[in-house]
């Protein structure tokens, strides 16, 4: 495409999951020289048209020296880290007869494996991001049939877990935002937003700022957001539950019960439900409806009796069952039952703030300030009217950090964030705490019409199911995420959703009572790379290295590809094609005014043999016979939109091999149309043009409250008795398959959770390596690094300049004080010790951390990517262990470790995590 | 009479450093050279400690001690306060790099690229005049002088208009005519508490950083201040 002159030629980055952004990229006689935001989209951007630093990188990205341009093949059939994999370029031609030759031998024997397992995974990178990249390739997996795409890279871990799970269920929140445009109070508990936040969500919150929102920061160093934040609670690291439901227990025992929005608890949630005495709701005994008190007659009626005025608090005598597990009736006659709400005050009592600042080291003075700053600032009884719909305005938020969401404690934070926003009434308002997006129910792309009534007034939600009828110890992919967490749900997502760690776990010790969990006889990789990103590197890469026959999409040779058997190279970021939907309410602050499609485009020639991933998806159709139903899937939406609607029909023939720029013409004409109610059929030359096509999304939209209200239904808030009885059910499955390992995970379940020492599992994890918790005492943590989160930019010589810039990014974060204890001087090489394994680093002495914190940025500690492998800067992830201990109940663990550190002596080792006794003998020097 | 300044909202600045990699986009600037960067500073003793970025660069200041050391001249001050340096005139001899009290010039001795070897884009921008003389943040005086030739207005038409300032995903950065109090920067300045970065040297630098006065944290930055 190599053209004489200067042209901007628009596109998108969806780099990392804030995205995506807009851009142009300039072209000067055909070579891509600089990236600017697109400012014919700053109307309808939330970022005002812009990109975040990332983007820069891409210029570099497509002329990289060390990127793969031909596909290339393992010679050297022993896999190691140590074995150098003698990769020697082939032909196009000879890397499809070879990948095609594999999985035909399994279409021809079976598509599943002895234990019942899918022979061919898929891992991609975290997010959702590389959809965005990936072309047609779904369609192709989709035509395939079973896939396991259950071995994870991070997710469960670096993601927001515990949100997406029960965010979605409570209010439809698989990314959980404040309203910030509107909000005036935020309480942050580690939501790093200014690292991970994306364009939208830094223009959002500086814009607020100004505004004069203030923003308490609530974690252990002073992070970006923190520097940005009106102030700074260093709190004990893991110890988030019980500062959260200290605030929760002010807002309950030591404010008046009229600065909470009653009406909203009593009206819209499940406040006033009846509970039990065995802890069920008490139940109508012809149509099984939960009970209220109404006060007008004072008699119990169904929670949605026409005109019942329910009573919010009390204990009352009612004739009634009580339905337990497994539809057993536990009561049946005049029991007593209290409602939600009473017990929800009794629950909390426990936990005030002078009880958490012993938890927690946050000052109980610290702890009532910001509850009773955030009841003053949520307005209670305030309105506002947005698109002439005049709503509750509630402008207070809570948000989580992923740390702070993930492993234990998880549950009981998301919980009680969302509890603060119900009880004052500012879940799913303006200014409040809402959802952004849904990944577990469905429809995708439509979080309001996702909200469906389900059991008991609440909204549905695709549990997978823990009756004996239904429920099986044989789950369909290797993370069992099917059988062990009914909250992910079986849709396309909740592969990604479940215990990912587990399909790496149980390749060497399958617990018992699930089928034997073996390697894949096929693994795809694209755009990511778990022998970084997820935990206990070392072992993921030992265990890659028994995979048979891995294909990996190469940008450059990687810790993942090392161990490949073929390397492909997809054209890059600015070199390949693909339509995607934009704006309406997406991840994170995503949620926009507008709503459409975006085009990415090649503004330069592909490097050498790189191919379109749309092209290499057709190839593999075709060569494993499968171009009808790849076509079909096409046709039905796998490139993301529906090729026939209502608005036209441009659905493709099945029986041909369509060109890549034939296949997103039809999908760019199927998308203008759906946008446009067929008004407007856009080809791919116009959106070549123009880059984008929008039309306005309503701001109401962005909140699920009138949707609840318009659908009568209630937030399933505070008592979770659906999760308790999903628990028990679940529990007895497993017992009565004698499978016991899971008993520490059922304990989660909980209608009222109870605030634990979440952070003793970690300090446990020390005794049972082996070590003294004494000798460990420091906790080591990860925060996202703004300039390469999500990225695969690692290699970027360009993000590694301007990243330097920021504190922690060539070594390991300190409290200067206690590195003064220990004699340890800015920049010195210090050793950060689990009992098992040693890595080494610069310290990087700062005031704006806990003296009993370290802190690494980003995942580095890369040994094969190119440029990357020379950092020298350690990663967490070679310290972290998988662990069911570590595991909690929806499967995912915590990026934190507990270590030890001391200044370094003797040389250098090599970057790669060592066993103690190795370390000792590398670095005493010669 | 025009007088271009640059104002920097501390408030809203995150430190993404995104100002820093368009500048190098748009000035091809070679790896380690940064006309300008986002400083990432801290202020106290835990636990009262604040965090601040401040993104700097040459502060083209009304009277530039850069330019009084220059023994050839090179460096000027245009009429409208932008400060520049003719690379045919340089010598190379770095007073000025020593001279300028914001670290805010770079002399660069050899071509120097981003893995070695000159990638496509690396090549085609390679400027052999930058190579032995002093270089430095223009606030991007072509794109300003070709849009105003245009008709356009720094600071409001993205064509005529700093890349940093453009770039930046806060809108921290605010840029315009300080002498025209109707300007975007003008009003920014004077609706806002501000400092100028070493004010006591009397150059009258034209960067002006803006702070919100009211923050928790504010008096232990000027205390270390």
């Amino acid at each position: 495409m190599s053209t004489q002159g200067v042209r901007r030629i628009p596109t998108y980055c969806y780099q990392c999951v804030a995205g995506p952004d807009l851009l142009t990229v300039k072209v000067v006689d055909g070579v891509a020289t600089e990236v600017e935001p697109n400012f014919c989209a700053a109307a309808v951007h939330p970022g005002n048209g812009k990109v975040c630093v990332k983007a820069y990188g891409l210029v570099q990205k497509t002329y990289h020296p060390n990127r793969v341009t031909t596909p290339m093949k393992r010679t050297n059939p022993r896999k190691g880290r140590d074995e150098d994999p003698g990769f020697v370029p082939i032909t196009w031609n000879e890397a499809f007869t070879l990948i095609a030759g594999k999985l035909n031998v399994i279409r021809a024997e079976a598509l599943t494996d002895a234990s019942g397992y899918p022979r061919v995974a898929a891992s991609f990178g975290g997010g959702g991001t590389p959809q965005s990249y990936m072309g047609t390739f779904p369609a192709f997996l989709s035509a395939w049939g079973p896939v396991d795409m259950g071995f994870g890279s991070g997710q469960g871990v670096k993601c927001y877990h515990s949100e997406h799970l029960y965010g979605e269920l409570w209010h439809r929140a698989f990314t959980v935002s404040p309203d910030t445009p509107l909000c005036d109070y935020l309480i942050s508990c580690g939501a790093n937003v200014e690292a991970s936040g994306g364009v939208a969500g830094i223009f959002r919150h500086a814009e607020a700022r100004t505004r004069g929102m203030k923003r308490v920061q609530v974690e252990p160093h002073l992070s970006v957001t923190g520097a940005c934040s009106a102030e700074w609670v260093p709190i004990k690291p893991k110890s988030d539950a019980a500062f959260l439901f200290a605030l929760m227990h002010v807002l309950l025992h030591e404010l008046p019960r009229e600065r909470l929005d009653v009406r909203f608890l009593a009206r819209h949630t499940a406040s006033p439900y009846l509970v039990g005495p065995n802890g069920w709701y008490l139940r109508d005994r012809a149509t099984r409806k939960p009970l209220v008190f109404d006060a007008l007659t004072q008699r119990a009626a169904a929670f949605d009796a026409k005109d019942v005025i329910e009573t919010l608090e009390g204990r009352f005598d009612v004739d009634a069952i009580e339905v337990g597990p497994d539809d057993e009736v536990l009561s049946d006659g005049v029991v007593t039952g209290e409602t939600g709400f009473t017990q929800l005050v009794a629950h909390m009592k426990a936990y005030s703030p002078d009880w958490a600042a012993g938890v927690c080291d946050v000052p109980a003075k610290t702890i009532r300030k910001i509850a009773r700053q955030f009841v003053d600032h949520a307005h209670v009884g305030a309105t506002i009217e947005i698109e002439g719909l005049t709503l509750p305005f509630r402008p207070v938020a809570v948000s989580l950090g992923k740390t702070v969401n993930n492993g234990w404690g998880g549950y009981e934070c998301c919980w009680a964030r969302t509890m603060l926003a119900a009880l004052v009434g500012g879940l799913e308002v303006p200014g409040g705490t809402l959802g952004t997006t849904v990944r577990l129910n469905r429809p995708l792309s439509e979080r309001l019409a996702s909200a469906t009534p389900g059991p008991d007034g609440f909204m549905s939600y695709p549990m997978n199911p823990t009756d004996k009828a239904r429920w099986s110890p044989s789950p369909n992919i290797r993370n069992a995420y099917r059988s062990m967490v009914p909250l992910a749900g079986n849709g396309p997502w909740s592969q990604a959703l479940g215990p990912t760690h587990f399909s790496w776990m149980f390749l060497d010790d399958t617990p018992k009572g699930l089928p034997r969990v073996t390697p894949p006889d096929v693994w795809f990789v694209y755009r990511t790379n778990p022998a970084i990103s997820f935990w206990d590197t070392d072992a993921l890469g030992d265990k890659m290295a028994r995979f048979p026959f891995v294909v990996a999409f190469a940008f450059t040779r990687d810790e993942t590809n090392h161990f490949a058997d073929v390397l492909l190279p997809d054209a890059t970021d600015l070199e390949s094609l693909q339509l995607i939907r934009i704006g309406g309410s997406k991840y994170v602050e995503q949620f926009w005014n507008h709503q459409g499609f975006a085009l990415r485009q090649p503004v330069v020639d592909a490097a050498g043999e790189a191919r379109d991933m749309t092209d290499i998806a057709t190839e593999l159709a075709k060569r494993t016979g499968l171009l009808d139903k790849y076509n079909a899937a096409i046709n039905r939406g796998a490139a993301g939109v529906p090729l026939a609607n209502a608005n036209g029909d441009f659905s493709l023939p099945v029986d041909a091999a369509h060109s890549r720029d034939a296949i997103w013409d039809a999908v760019c004409k199927a998308a203008s149309a759906e946008l446009s109610g067929g008004r407007e059929i856009h080809d791919l030359a116009w959106f070549k043009a123009h880059g984008l096509a929008t039309k306005p999304f309503p701001r109401t939209d962005w909140y699920l409250f009138p949707t609840m209200v318009e659908r009568g239904l209630r937030f399933e808030l505070p008592y979770q008795e659906r999760l308790a009885r999903v628990g028990a059910e679940l529990g007895r499955r497993l017992h009565e398959h004698d499978m016991h390992w899971w008993d520490r995970q059922l304990d989660e379940y909980q209608a009222l959770p109870k605030c634990k020492d979440f952070a003793a599992p970690w300090e446990a994890a020390v005794s049972v390596a082996g070590g003294k918790p004494v000798d460990f005492p420091f906790w080591l943590l990860t925060a996202r690094s703004m300039q390469y989160a999500w990225g695969g930019n690692v290699g970027m010589q360009l993000i590694r300049e301007v990243a330097d810039n920021i504190a922690g990014h060539r070594g390991v974060i300190m409290n200067a004080q206690t590195a003064a204890k220990l004699g340890i001087d800015d920049a010195d090489d210090i050793e950060i010790a689990t009992p098992h394994r040693v890595v080494r680093g610069k310290a990087v002495l700062r005031q704006g951390i806990r003296p009993d914190t370290l802190l690494l940025l980003g995942q580095f500690a890369h040994w094969a990517t190119p440029y990357a492998k020379d950092f020298g800067v350690p990663s967490m992830n070679a310290l972290a262990t998988m662990s069911m201990d570590l595991t909690d109940a929806t499967g995912s663990g915590a990026d934190i470790v507990r270590v030890s550190i001391a200044k370094a002596k003797g040389r250098a080792p090599s970057q790669a995590p060592m066993g103690r006794a190795r370390a000792r003998r590398e670095m005493s020097g010669p | 009479m025009t007088r271009y300044a640059m104002a920097v909202d501390l408030n809203r600045c995150v430190g993404c450093q995104t100002c820093t990699a368009a500048c190098k986009h748009a000035n091809a600037t070679p790896p380690g050279v940064q006309w300008r960067r986002v400083l990432d500073l801290e202020f106290g003793t835990y636990p009262d400690v604040a965090r601040v970025f401040v993104p700097t660069a040459c502060q083209h200041c009304d009277d530039p001690p850069c330019m009084d050391v220059c023994p050839t001249q090179a460096t000027k001050k245009r009429p409208d306060g932008i400060v520049t340096i003719d690379y045919d005139v340089c010598i190379g001899c770095a007073y000025c790099v020593v001279a300028c009290p914001y670290d805010a010039r770079t002399k660069v001795t050899k071509p120097a690229f981003a893995y070695g070897t000159p990638m496509q884009n690396e090549a085609k921008r390679f400027d052999d005049a930058r190579i032995g003389v002093a270089t430095k943040c223009t606030f991007c005086v072509e794109r300003i002088d070709d849009g105003t030739a245009k008709g356009l207005t720094p600071g409001v038409d993205p064509d005529a208009t700093p890349a940093c300032v453009n770039s930046c995903i806060a809108k921290a950065l605010t840029f315009g005519d300080i002498d025209d109090p109707q300007s975007d920067v003008s009003k920014a300045v004077a609706g806002n508490a501000h400092f100028r970065m070493h004010e006591e040297l009397r150059i009258g630098p034209r960067v002006y950083y803006l702070y919100d006065a009211t923050r928790e944290d504010t008096p232990i930055v000027e205390e270390a201040m």
